[in-house]
């Protein structure tokens, strides 16, 4: 915009244009007073003394045009708008509580934001972004999983860009940071970089009709087979009533109905309770726990009825049921190595005694006690971390009516390992059974199936066993070098999903060289076959002598520490990045372990959702160039869920939870009273959504730009007019009777 | 609780017959090299244990009494042979003063101790109250020089090896001899087991089915407890301080009972 104006000349400082015009007020003054005394013309003297004053002070001043091109420049101001999960919830309109929010800063955009720089960013994780537009029913822009503002404000005041004249805070007030009840000395330091005033809006008041799980703490850190103390923090908000509401903590297991750890009444005071459950975890590892409770009729948001705990429970020892068909040179040597192990505790059970024995005495001269197969695989199974079967016959000791048992447990997150000998496998009676089907070789369970071949042989390394991180330890050892063995339990096909580690050398199956030692993943948890029933020879042998017999216990440090999910033979660390919000892509991060990130070719990520039967996700992933990579997920449906990572024999697990709502959704009242408090003890002003547009925002700025400056008239005609003029009020003064 | 469960042999004794009829074909003979064996050291100029059939008949007992499989034909191996290491037992049984070992013995006994190997020490000609015999003192004395560093102790019928299978209140061979076993501990296990009581005496029997030596003064009761004794060294030699674990087993079941709600 080109403006122009008049002016004293340029050359002129402030000073002296006062000086002037005080000079030139007093001399007018002055003759007012001097006319007084005269009696004839006084208007003509007084005019054209006023026009000399004014001449004279022109000729002074020498006026001149001002020229000059202007432009407005809005104050920035700064929304800050909620991105957090919570404003998906509805508002008191029954939109979406982002529709509300984008709605006020287009009322912003139209009202006393128009003439000012707004930047509208979004807030929830770290430091803010640009908002989106959301289109339709897009979620992108009620993604986060949090609404720190503290942390947006932070960004602001270390931001190299300038400094705005104001902020705008749109949200529902339910903020993880600031927190409920921040002083007003708190709310101020959030202010103290930037010292501008911060306007609050509020694009919900209203609290919903919602019984919810709003939060779950647990006391101290989880272990298996250890109580635990948790604490429900249930609410009940809007015009709902509730006066008891039933709470439940079941553990979610893959392949295995969610088994309930502990239940209660949760009875509720000024809409809130506290309950104080107790619940023990069997298996170590991510396990899933599902708090829930039973909302009374009317409640609007289900979601929040439900909370999805990951708990990573350790483990004090690991708890290994050991049982033997009978005592051999290969019980001995497990046996031993599992005693001398301090992080182990073994119960072990040995067949001492069959019945064709003759043992020549009576009971009580005889230092034995029943096989108690009933107790060991019903009630105290799920105590166990590690089962390992040891040429064992399930037959003769009613085994059978409990191999559904001994899968459940498998699937559940159990480990599993059958050590061959003549009473194992095909032998052993498992073909057909449940349990063969958690096992990661075939068993024939034809009349006709082949228990074992007795000839000597040297298992032979396959090129996943090569490669397996739990071989590596008995490779430090024994590097391609095994013992021979006495023979070998016929066992078949290598199952989908499982790893043959070594292999016979003339026996062969309908794909290939017959498997010694397989390994596999079977729901939650995972099973070893070893078909031989000679592995003490690693102890005592040539070999065994060679490496002071340690290569025995390098081989089962691997296979009860892979049984274990122990991070050494892990091929990965997995961890969520970001909370899994359902119906988002989220990510995973895998930190492959060294040996696995020397394996070469493709990884494959295997998604499983547990708490609800649905095909598993399979998904390709490239070798990355590091240690790390970053795992795209798809967006999941709501609820529990397992990730394996594939990586050549070996695999890692993480498990996760994909909530809707999550922690926001935990408690879905609007906090009006500390968007009040945030705009109070800043300066602000605190607005609801409908007078967003009528928020106190800074004036923008005037800056001009190309000022010209042009005289009216040359020095010399204000010099010659101002004393022209002087002449003619002299002739009148003195016709007036002036001196 | 445990005690709860159904008595062992009436568990088992019904379940025998529908197991010949369904059962696939068991791998017989599969378990031969990884079972029981009364391999007999010898050492010097030894050609043969004191008692040579007491091993084979040691095997058969263990075999006809418990579910543990054994050789029935023991093998033999010298002290210096690098196959000491191909098993976990030795027996080592004699009647006369054996020469000092060479350095080879020495160290393949030392290899085989090292491994956790475990081996009995059975003087055949001790006195009749059980003093040890030129074998028993000889040995003591060699086996001090391959172990220089481990004690001898007197191992009692409070020790796991006199209840592993058979409740004993004693140790007795083919004669009495003292009540208890000497043996030398290490890593918490006992790995040489001393006994002056000849227990291959008690167990040598001839091809007849004749037993080769009377045994003093129980007679055949002392004989059924010396061959008990060889059953719960066998046991000990394959299961080791398994009977321990059973004593506390009700414990740490009810201690897990407790803290599972």
């Amino acid at each position: 915009m080109i403006t122009s104006t008049l002016g004293p000349s340029a050359d002129l400082s402030p000073w002296a244009i006062g000086a002037a015009c005080v000079l030139g007020a007093a001399s007018f003054g002055a003759l007012l007073v001097e006319m007084r005394r005269g009696e004839r013309g006084r208007p003509m003297i007084a005019t054209t003394g006023l026009l000399a004053t004014i001449m004279v002070l022109a000729a002074v001043l020498r006026p001149a045009r001002i020229s000059a091109s202007e432009s407005v420049v809005g104050a920035r101001i700064v929304v800050l708008a909620d991105e957090s999960r919570s404003m998906a919830l509805a508002a008191d309109d029954g939109r979406p509580r982002s529709a509300v929010r984008d709605d006020v800063v287009a009322r912003l955009r139209r009202g006393s934001g128009r003439e000012a720089r707004l930047q509208v960013l979004g807030f929830g994780v770290g430091a803010p972004t640009p908002l989106l537009v959301a289109q339709g029913n897009d979620v992108t822009t009620t993604r986060a999983p949090h609404s720190d503002l503290a942390a947006a404000l932070r960004s602001l005041s270390v931001s190299a860009e300038e400094r705005p004249a104001a902020i705008v805070v749109v949200s529902d007030g339910r903020l993880d940071d600031p927190p409920d009840g921040a002083s007003k000395t708190a709310l101020r330091g959030l202010d103290e970089q930037l010292r501008v005033p911060i306007h609050t809006v509020a694009v919900a008041q209203a609290a919903p009709a919602d019984a919810s799980v709003r939060g779950v703490t647990a006391s101290g850190a989880a272990v298996a087979h250890v109580p635990l103390p948790v604490r429900v923090e249930v609410g009940c908000s809007g015009t709902l009533t509730c006066d008891e509401i039933p709470v439940t903590a079941r553990e979610l297991r893959e392949d295995a109905p969610p088994a309930l750890l502990a239940s209660g009444t949760a009875h509720l005071r000024d809409g809130r309770a506290s309950l104080d459950l107790t619940i023990t975890l069997d298996r170590a590892g991510t396990r899933l726990v599902e708090i829930a409770i039973a909302a009374p009729a009317g409640d609007t948001i289900p979601s929040n009825d439900r909370r999805l705990v990951v708990l990573d429970v350790a483990r004090d020892r690991v708890r290994v049921l050991h049982v033997a068909g009978r005592p051999t040179n290969d019980v001995r040597a497990l046996r031993q190595w599992l005693k001398s192990d301090a992080s182990v505790d073994v119960v072990a059970f040995f067949i001492l005694r069959t019945p064709t024995d003759d043992v020549r005495a009576t009971q009580n001269e005889l230092a034995l006690i029943p096989f108690p197969v009933d107790e060991l695989f019903t009630e105290h199974l799920p105590s166990f971390d590690a089962v390992v079967l040891q040429d064992f016959d399930a037959q003769p000791y009613h085994l059978e009516k409990y191999l559904s048992n001994l899968e459940r447990y498998v699937r559940s997150g159990g480990g599993l390992a059958m050590v061959g000998g003549q009473n194992s496998f095909v032998a052993g009676g498992y073909a057909g059974t449940p349990l063969a089907e958690v096992l990661p070789v075939e068993l024939d369970a034809s009349r006709d199936a082949t228990g074992a071949d007795t000839s000597p042989f040297v298992p032979e390394w396959t090129d996943e066993g090569r490669a397996a991180p739990l071989l590596a330890p008995l490779r430090e050892v024994v590097g391609d070098d095994l013992p021979e063995m006495a023979g070998a339990n016929v066992l078949g096909e290598v199952r989908p999903g499982s790893v043959a580690l070594w292999t016979h050398p003339t026996r062969t199956t309908r794909s290939g060289k017959m498997p010694v030692l397989a390994i596999g993943d079977e729901g939650a948890g995972r099973a070893i076959a070893l078909g031989v029933d000679g592995a003490w020879a690693l102890k005592f042998s040539a070999i065994g002598a060679r490496t002071a017999g340690r290569a025995h216990g390098a081989l089962w440090d691997g296979l009860l520490g892979w049984l274990m999910h122990d991070p050494r033979f892990e091929a990965a660390r997995m961890e969520s990045v970001g909370a899994c919000i359902a119906n988002v892509p989220s990510t995973l991060r895998a930190q492959l372990s060294s040996r696995a990130a020397g394996i070469a070719g493709k990884m494959m990520l295997d998604v499983t959702r547990i708490d609800h039967p649905q095909p598993p996700l399979r998904i390709e992933v490239a070798p990355p160039a590091g240690g790390s990579v970053d795992l795209s997920l798809p967006p999941l449906e709501a609820g529990a869920y397992a990730a394996r990572l594939h990586v050549g024999a070996a695999n890692a697990r993480f498990d996760f939870a994909c909530e809707a709502g999550g922690d926001e959704w935990a408690d879905p009242r609007p906090d009006v009273s500390r968007l009040k408090a945030l705009a109070s003890a800043t300066g602000g002003t605190f607005a609801s959504a409908d007078e967003a547009e009528f928020l106190p925002l800074p004036k923008p700025t005037v800056v001009s730009a190309e000022r010209r400056v042009s005289p009216i008239a040359p020095p010399w005609a204000w010099s010659g007019a101002a004393a022209a003029i002087l002449g003619v009020h002299w002739l009148v003064r003195r016709r007036g009777g002036l001196s | 609780m445990l005690g709860r469960s159904l008595l062992f042999p009436s568990l088992l004794v019904g379940v025998v017959a529908g197991v010949n009829v369904v059962a696939p074909h068991p791998a017989r003979g599969f378990g031969e090299v990884g079972a029981f064996d009364p391999r007999v050291l010898l050492t010097g100029s030894q050609t043969a244990s004191a008692h040579p059939t007491a091993p084979a008949r040691w095997s058969t007992e263990l075999v006809q009494r418990t579910s543990a499989p054994a050789r029935v034909h023991p093998s033999v191996v010298h002290a210096d042979d690098p196959s000491i290491v191909d098993a976990p037992f030795l027996y080592w049984s004699g009647d006369a003063e054996i020469a000092s070992l060479t350095n080879a013995e020495v160290s393949g006994l030392r290899r085989f101790f090292s491994l956790g190997g475990v081996l009995l020490v059975d003087d055949a000609a001790p006195t009749a109250n059980g003093e040890p015999s030129a074998f028993g003192r000889s040995a003591r004395r060699e086996i001090a020089r391959v172990l220089p560093e481990s004690a001898r102790i007197a191992i009692g019928a409070d020790h796991v090896v006199f209840r592993t299978f058979y409740f004993l209140s004693r140790a007795e061979g083919r004669i009495e001899g003292p009540p208890t076993l000497e043996g030398i501990a290490r890593g918490g296990q006992v790995q040489v087991l001393f006994t002056e009581h000849d227990l291959g005496g008690a167990l040598a029997q001839g091809a007849s089915g004749i037993w080769e030596e009377p045994v003093i003064p129980g007679g055949e009761v002392q004989r059924e407890h010396a061959i008990r004794l060889a059953v719960n060294i066998a046991m000990y030699v394959l299961c080791s301080n398994y009977k321990d674990d059973q004593v506390h087993a009700p414990y740490l079941m009810r201690r897990r009972a407790i803290s599972t709600p």
